[in-house]
């Protein structure tokens, strides 16, 4: 039995007073465990990464992660041990792929040295090495924007690791890719999973589904309609969808 | 109904304009041939440009750029900091609301009126000239960087953000090398600007090539005058084309990512 190293109990949260987004929604993600998260457009699969990694606060119920409250923070700092991909991966376009990568070990760099961009060397080089693991190491002097939507997504995974996370969220990251080059961004997603590190994403691929969701659950308008272990089939997934 | 409320509109507003004009003279027909008549013989007297002050306008016209170049470094160095401080992104409103107040109090007062407010405080002299042009920057260019700021991506903020950057990591790793080439847009712009708002800064005893634009209207030398304007047209002009080469240079081209399937289209 894996330990929950995410939970979220009863989550609800509007952006208009009286039209909400998450009804009562909730969650186990356990360590070292792959949880999708399907749903179509506008179903609120955003919003719960987004109150998973504290960058909103739900109006009711709880999000704990590792044991403990989820550190949401207006503008101060949020907790490093929770890794969050966006859609667009949010790469800063003007920075290489080293850069981008290093930006993940910003919690463990004091604020001079990091805002005059005089990040430790070991920190360089383990980003280096973890570039090169992910396949991208002799593109990491190049700048982002120059990279295929592979490599980038590539360097935001990097950036994940590089925070040395115990939870990865990630949401429709792998969306843009080709098949070959989707599964393997996915087989660099399991061997993350390996280390014990709980991996929840939202996508709509049911070939990525059918072939790495340990966990599954289906969102529309706001609310869980469906929650289970391990793949459920296509019939009952695409029932959950359009009911 | 619509057109006839359009037609009532229009009417009005002409019949305003008119009052307007009538009230600042612009419906005085003598004075409007004495003015055109005025204006053709200044124009007939601004030529041939009389070249024999060149090279004191030429030293003149470096001070002025110089005025424009340490005006707009010392501008931007405080508009920086003040225009992260006014950044949403990074403070609450009790801390934007303020600076936000302070940096457009800087900007109603106009370049000129600093200059006359730094003649009083340094002295007559580009001194005065390139702190007045400094304040000045500092109320636009101040409004100008944290509405670039306020345009940076919200997903690269928030994935900075997650990281666990706190502030000043957040303005250092997301958005300064986001906002980027509107920094550099608007810096430009700033001097560009700055160059042609010194070279009036002479006229308050402020420095540069604008002290003797104003001396040879007063002894009605036009054809130096021209001289003086011909010169800073070309200095514009070119400051104006380098502007250029370093926007290429520097901007890149960002490839749009492609859009997402829509999950119905994968599951039909």
């Amino acid at each position: 039995m894996c330990p929950v190293a995410l939970s979220v109990h009863d989550a609800w949260l509007s952006y208009v007073p009286g039209h909400e987004v998450l009804r009562g929604v909730s969650l186990e993600a356990d360590a070292g465990a792959v949880t999708m998260v399907l749903g179509m457009s506008g179903s609120g699969k955003t919003t719960l990464l987004k109150l998973c990694k504290g960058l909103l606060a739900p109006q009711r119920g709880e999000v704990r992660v590792l044991g403990g409250p989820v550190i949401g923070a207006q503008r101060g700092r949020l907790d490093p041990r929770v890794a969050y991909i966006p859609q667009q991966l949010g790469l800063v376009r003007t920075f290489t792929a080293l850069d981008n990568a290093v930006t993940g070990a910003l919690s463990r760099v004091g604020t001079m040295p990091s805002v005059l961009k005089l990040m430790p060397e070991n920190e360089v080089r383990q980003a280096r090495e973890l570039l090169a693991r992910l396949g991208i190491g002799h593109k990491a002097d190049e700048r982002v924007y120059a990279l295929s939507g592979g490599e980038r997504q590539r360097v935001a995974i990097a950036r994940a690791l590089m925070q040395q996370p115990r939870v990865v969220l990630a949401d429709e990251f792998i969306s843009d890719l080709d098949p070959l080059t989707s599964a393997e961004i996915m087989a660099i997603v399991r061997d993350v999973v390996a280390s014990g590190v709980a991996v929840v994403m939202t996508t709509h691929e049911m070939d990525v589904v059918r072939g790495h969701a340990d966990h599954v659950i289906v969102l529309r308008g706001g609310e869980k309609v469906l929650d289970t272990q391990g793949v459920p089939d296509d019939e009952a997934t695409r029932s959950a969808l359009k009911q | 109904m619509r057109r006839h409320r359009g037609a009532i509109l229009v009417a009005s507003l002409l019949v305003l304009l008119a009052f307007v004009l009538a009230d600042v003279g612009l419906l005085d027909p003598i004075r409007i041939a004495r003015g055109v008549r005025n204006l053709g013989e200044f124009a007939a007297a601004l030529f041939p440009p009389d070249p024999s002050t060149l090279p004191t306008l030429a030293e003149a016209m470096l001070e002025t750029i110089e005025i424009a170049f340490a005006g707009t470094a010392i501008g931007f160095a405080l508009a920086l900091p003040l225009s992260l401080a006014a950044s949403p992104v990074l403070f609450g409103p009790s801390v934007t609301a303020p600076v936000k107040i302070l940096l457009a109090a800087v900007r109603t007062v106009p370049a000129l009126f600093w200059g006359i407010v730094f003649v009083v405080a340094v002295g007559f002299g580009p001194a005065a000239g390139t702190l007045g042009v400094a304040l000045y920057s500092l109320g636009y260019l101040g409004k100008l960087l944290y509405e670039t700021f306020d345009g940076v991506d919200p997903e690269v903020v928030e994935a900075v953000r997650s990281v666990g950057a706190s502030r000043s990591q957040l303005a250092r790793y997301a958005l300064i090398p986001e906002a980027a080439n509107g920094i550099l847009a608007q810096l430009l712009f700033m001097f560009e600007y700055n160059v042609r708002a010194s070279s009036i800064m002479g006229f308050v005893g402020a420095g540069g090539i604008g002290f003797y634009i104003l001396g040879y209207l007063g002894v009605l030398r036009y054809d130096l005058l021209l001289t003086a304007l011909l010169l800073t047209l070309l200095v514009v002009v070119v400051i104006d084309r380098a502007s250029s080469v370093v926007r290429r240079m520097f901007l890149y081209q960002v490839t749009p990512m492609p859009q997402h399937a829509r999950l119905t289209d994968v599951l039909d």
